[in-house]
């Protein structure tokens, strides 16, 4: 049986879709709120590319400026927004923290959203994640990653520093 | 009796838009000066001469043509004006206009245009000076809310996407937005910083786009509740069955 990315046999995946895109401090408060949240093991965040430089047309080169993209801060963790936040995908631990989670995007989102699960973050290593990474060892076939959770968290193409976020909690690494 | 015009068919808000935009028949909502829009266009600098491309046609010398004297050229063609265009974005969520229905309204009532009408944009090819007072006519009128709706000669990307927080489409180039109530430009079309910032006034509300949209939706008025339309729109893929059926011998 392959290793799951999770650290809980059956971990809870959970879409929030906010009915609007959200602007940065909307999208800071809900982070945080969920961050608040007991049982959170990770969790990604979807949307449009704020770019910092005009890439096609007559104007390519000149700067974007978007108001959008500006450094928020989740659980002590300082980052940029690359995008404007259109959904969220929390991996939670088990049932109870489902209910908190709920409740966590009423206190923060202004409007209506959708709250679906499913499976929406991989779980288990693919073949690209192999070719990037690669196996332990001769002898251990699995995966070559210190901490499977940041699978399908980063474009396997994509630089793993500048799009992740490690938040530590106080009883453990998540 | 003189012949009028009937556009459309229906008698839902959507169908009577629709008629309003092809006719024409426009209510006037903002003020945008000739400078600002020139600015915003980013064809040329404000206040400068219209680059040419030909000589005027009067000092043409053009050859004897029975067309040429029936049909009067307008002031763009006439003066040798570049032929220019605008691009216009409409967010699926009750923006006024559609890319179908700009086109419309550019084809029925300018001369010398060139729509063209895409899934989510519709840009107009036209003499530089022609463009110009068409920009000004849409641009002022209610079928561009500018909250709902974007001049873009590039990056289009927005019209299918949820709105903002602040109810306004998304602009990835951020060429306008809300500021204050009022909807301001400080870049061209295709996203280049300008020397001003273009007000274009305050958006529409959600009701009041609800009323204004050329779009049938389920959450509005939905496309089946218009039975006249529906009719419309069946003897018109009807015939247009009828007419591309070649049978073969």
């Amino acid at each position: 049986m392959a290793k799951t990315a999770s650290v809980t046999d059956k971990p809870i995946q959970i879409r929030v879709f906010p009915k609007r895109l959200l602007l940065p401090e909307t999208a800071e408060k809900i982070l945080n709120e969920i961050d608040h949240v007991k049982g959170v093991i990770r969790m990604l965040i979807n949307g449009k590319n704020l770019p910092r430089k005009v890439t096609f047309g007559p104007g390519t080169g000149s700067d974007v400026n978007h108001p959008g993209r500006i450094i928020i801060h989740v659980g002590g963790c300082a980052f940029e927004l690359h995008v404007v936040v259109g959904e969220i995908l929390v991996e939670v631990e088990d049932e109870s923290a489902v209910e908190e989670l709920k409740k966590a995007c009423e206190r923060a989102l202004p409007f209506s959203f959708e709250f679906k699960r499913g499976h929406f973050i991989k779980r288990r290593p693919t073949l690209t994640d192999y070719g990037k990474y690669g196996f332990k060892s001769k002898t251990d076939e699995s995966i070559n990653l210190e901490d499977e959770r940041i699978l399908g968290l980063v474009d396997p193409h994509a630089k793993v520093e500048t799009n992740l976020c490690m938040v530590k909690a106080e009883d453990s690494n998540t | 009796m003189a012949y009028k015009p009937q556009y459309y068919p229906g008698n839902t808000s959507p169908a009577k838009n629709r008629r309003k935009h092809m006719s024409n028949d426009l209510e006037k909502m903002r003020d945008v000066s000739d400078e600002d829009l020139t600015a915003i266009l980013g064809h040329r600098a404000p206040g400068s001469d219209y680059p040419s491309t030909h000589p005027p046609l009067s000092e043409m010398g053009e050859p004897d043509d029975p067309v040429r004297e029936v049909v009067e050229p307008t002031p763009g063609a006439a003066a040798g004006d570049r032929v220019r265009y605008v691009q216009f974005a409409d967010s699926m969520y009750n923006a006024p206009a559609t890319p179908y229905f700009r086109s419309y309204h550019a084809a029925i009532n300018f001369r010398g245009v060139d729509p063209g009408t895409l899934s989510g944009r519709e840009v107009n090819e036209m003499r530089e000076r022609d463009l110009e007072e068409f920009s000004k006519r849409v641009c002022e009128t209610e079928i561009t809310d500018w909250g709902l709706a974007g001049m873009r000669g590039c990056t289009v990307h927005g019209h299918s996407l949820r709105l903002q927080e602040d109810g306004t489409m998304f602009d990835m180039l951020d060429r306008r937005r809300l500021e204050g109530g009022s909807i301001v430009m400080d870049k061209d079309q295709v996203g280049v910083p300008i020397d001003r910032k273009v007000n274009l006034g305050k958006p529409i509300s959600e009701a009041e786009a609800a009323k204004r949209t050329t779009m049938y939706r389920v959450d509005n008025v939905p496309f089946r509740s218009d039975k006249e339309v529906v009719e419309h729109v069946q003897r018109v893929w009807e015939l247009r069955t009828r007419y591309g059926f070649q049978p073969k011998a």
